[in-house]
């Protein structure tokens, strides 16, 4: 348990991002300024808010755990698995979907192909946000619970009741805006951590030499690559078709959550931008989060559990203040976690679901009003869903590994959208389903394909495959779009920017 | 400027000015718990992190605060 100046500090935290958000009620007036921030957000704070959404406290942990374990394979995330996505996303699917006017990836995908491709990429991400809050909330409270001693019901309604005001009231700005406080916190924090760690194990080399001579098992901890036969989760060929290719893509360019965050800048500039600086912060990520890992070989080379390396580390090496500080940041990665599924979600919902399926052509404080509750039912949801997380312990991995099936076909059909005319609807529609009901055969029957303990790279490459072939097949067996339907949703096409009808 | 334009940045100016404030008292904390540890490399840190924190959080406050006033006074032109 924390004491003294520590525990003050992350008290008084909590209280002030509860304070921080609601000062952002006063700039919501409209819809839009619920879901994009009013357009009007600058770059570095959503770039700073792109990678704190990215690196979550449960990320950070576990990051930490697998550089622990593995070594530093595992930075491959967030350079090679992160980096080249971003600037992608930043020059070519950014600057269609904020031109285009538009709220959500399923929105475009509407436009694109159909209306069912849109309601299924819709109601799947929908699904796993809804299904993670209950998780994340429950990871809040056994946090609260170690380091503050809170009842683990106090616990949680404390963090749904910040968190949950902050985000009912203050939509994606409140969202934002606590991000960068956590995010500059987090840098301070870390680098500190980095810092006093790499003093207390004698320097970079001592600590490669007493890592490498800990015995064979530490014998690749330092090989960035890792051969194709590893048994770790990151082989060579895993990292680079399954992450590089696909997953990386599929995280930066499909993931509402994240894309949400660039559609709220104040132009076109801003959201490139945006995506650019979050890719330059990224590439300091795996300093903070993989060498605190590394040390912690050196300095408590007996846990049990590679998860508890992070914490062991900040309450062995940093100093009081610091401590407090960095819990607090732990802390505000959880709550970002859950604001940032609570106003996506409430936005899929109300964009892809509500708006068109319910009630057509409503005033827009009523559809703003529908985000708000949207908001407090995720909000119960997530609550009342959250002691599952007791019962069934390895749920948040489950989530993640399923969410990571659906995101190779999601790719496979967005990148066609864009780069080819010919793609039909008939074809985005079965790549879909086909693909993800093949990531999820695979999944069932992975010792049979796979020798690897967690092919997740493996699937997400197979399933983005299949996606692919099916869409182009089906696309060339079926009737193709006119150049007027597709007007504005492919490359080197100007994007129209009304709301054109799906 | 127009109008909104000129709406905007006051809007972006009091949202830095918030942030501003929060990391400033944010860095005083860390100032504070010097008091409680130990040794002189940990001093050190703490002082360094919470002089980070105050630089960023002031330079964001007086930028703000700066801006505010400018924007202000065009506003009340326009």
């Amino acid at each position: 348990m924390l004491a003294g100046i520590d525990y003050f500090i992350v008290i008084a935290y909590i209280v002030g991002m509860l304070l921080l958000g609601l000062y952002f009620k006063k700039f919501v007036n409209t819809s839009e300024d619920y879901f994009l921030g009013g357009k009007s957000l600058p770059f570095w704070a959503i770039g700073m808010s792109i990678v704190v959404s990215d690196i979550g406290a449960l990320d950070f942990v576990g990051v930490s755990g697998q550089a622990y374990r593995y070594g530093v394979s595992v930075g491959n995330f967030d350079w090679v698995g992160s980096v080249p996505a971003m600037l992608l996303a930043a020059f070519i699917f950014i600057p269609y979907f904020w031109r285009g006017g538009m709220y959500t990836i399923p929105e475009y995908l509407g436009r694109r192909y159909n209306k069912s491709v849109r309601t299924i990429a819709s109601a799947t991400w929908i699904l796993f946000f809804a299904l993670d809050l209950g998780v994340l909330f429950w990871a809040s409270a056994v946090l609260l619970n170690v380091l503050m001693g809170w009842p683990i019901w106090i616990s949680i309604l404390s963090t749904a009741g910040v968190v949950g005001l902050y985000t009912y009231f203050g939509g994606i700005t409140a969202v934002i805006m606590t991000d960068v406080v956590q995010m500059i916190i987090m840098f301070v924090g870390g680098f500190a951590l980095v810092f006093l760690g790499l003093h207390a194990v004698g320097g970079w080399e001592n600590m490669v030499e007493k890592i490498s001579t800990m015995g064979p098992e530490y014998q690749s901890h330092f090989d960035i690559i890792q051969p194709s036969d590893t048994t770790s989760p990151f082989p060579w060929t895993g990292i680079l078709f399954g992450l590089t290719f696909v997953m990386a893509n599929a995280y930066m360019i499909g993931n509402q959550s994240i894309v949400q965050r660039c559609l709220t800048a104040k132009n076109e500039w801003h959201a490139k931008a945006s995506m650019i600086f979050g890719s330059a912060l990224k590439m300091f990520i795996p300093i903070l989060v993989l060498f605190p890992g590394l040390m912690a070989v050196v300095v408590h080379p007996d846990l049990a559990d590679g998860d508890q390396a992070l914490p062991m580390m900040i309450k062995s090496i940093l100093p009081p203040g610091l401590v407090g500080l960095m819990f607090a940041a732990f802390f505000a990665g959880l709550m970002s976690s859950v604001d940032s599924l609570l106003n996506s979600t409430a936005t899929l919902f109300t964009k892809d679901i509500y708006e068109p399926f319910i009630k057509k052509g409503a005033s827009d404080k009523h559809y703003l009003k529908v985000g708000q509750i949207t908001t407090l039912i995720l909000l119960i949801f997530g609550v009342a869903t959250s002691p599952i997380s007791s019962d069934f312990p390895g749920i948040y991995v489950a989530i993640q590994t399923f969410m990571s099936y659906f995101q190779g076909p999601l790719f496979a059909i967005l990148l066609l959208g864009i780069f080819w005319k010919r793609t039909t609807q008939w074809g985005g529609l079965s790549a879909l389903i086909i693909g993800i009901a093949f990531a999820v055969f695979l999944n069932v029957f992975k010792e049979h394909f796979f020798h690897i303990e967690d092919p997740f790279l493996y699937i997400s490459w197979w399933s983005f495959l299949v996606g692919f072939v099916i869409n182009i097949v089906v696309s060339l067996c079926t009737k193709k779009h006119s150049e007027k339907e597709l007007q504005g949703l492919v490359f080197n096409a100007k994007i129209v920017t009304e709301n054109t009808s799906i | 400027m127009t109008e909104i334009e000129l709406l905007n940045k006051i809007k972006t100016a009091k949202i830095n000015r918030a942030l501003g404030v929060f990391i400033l008292i944010f860095g005083l904390m860390v100032l504070v718990a010097i008091a409680f540890t130990e040794t002189f490399v940990q001093q050190m840190t703490d002082l360094v992190a919470g002089m980070v924190l105050i630089l960023i959080g002031g330079g964001m406050f007086w930028k703000s605060q700066m801006n505010l006033v400018q924007l202000s006074t065009k506003n009340k032109s326009l």
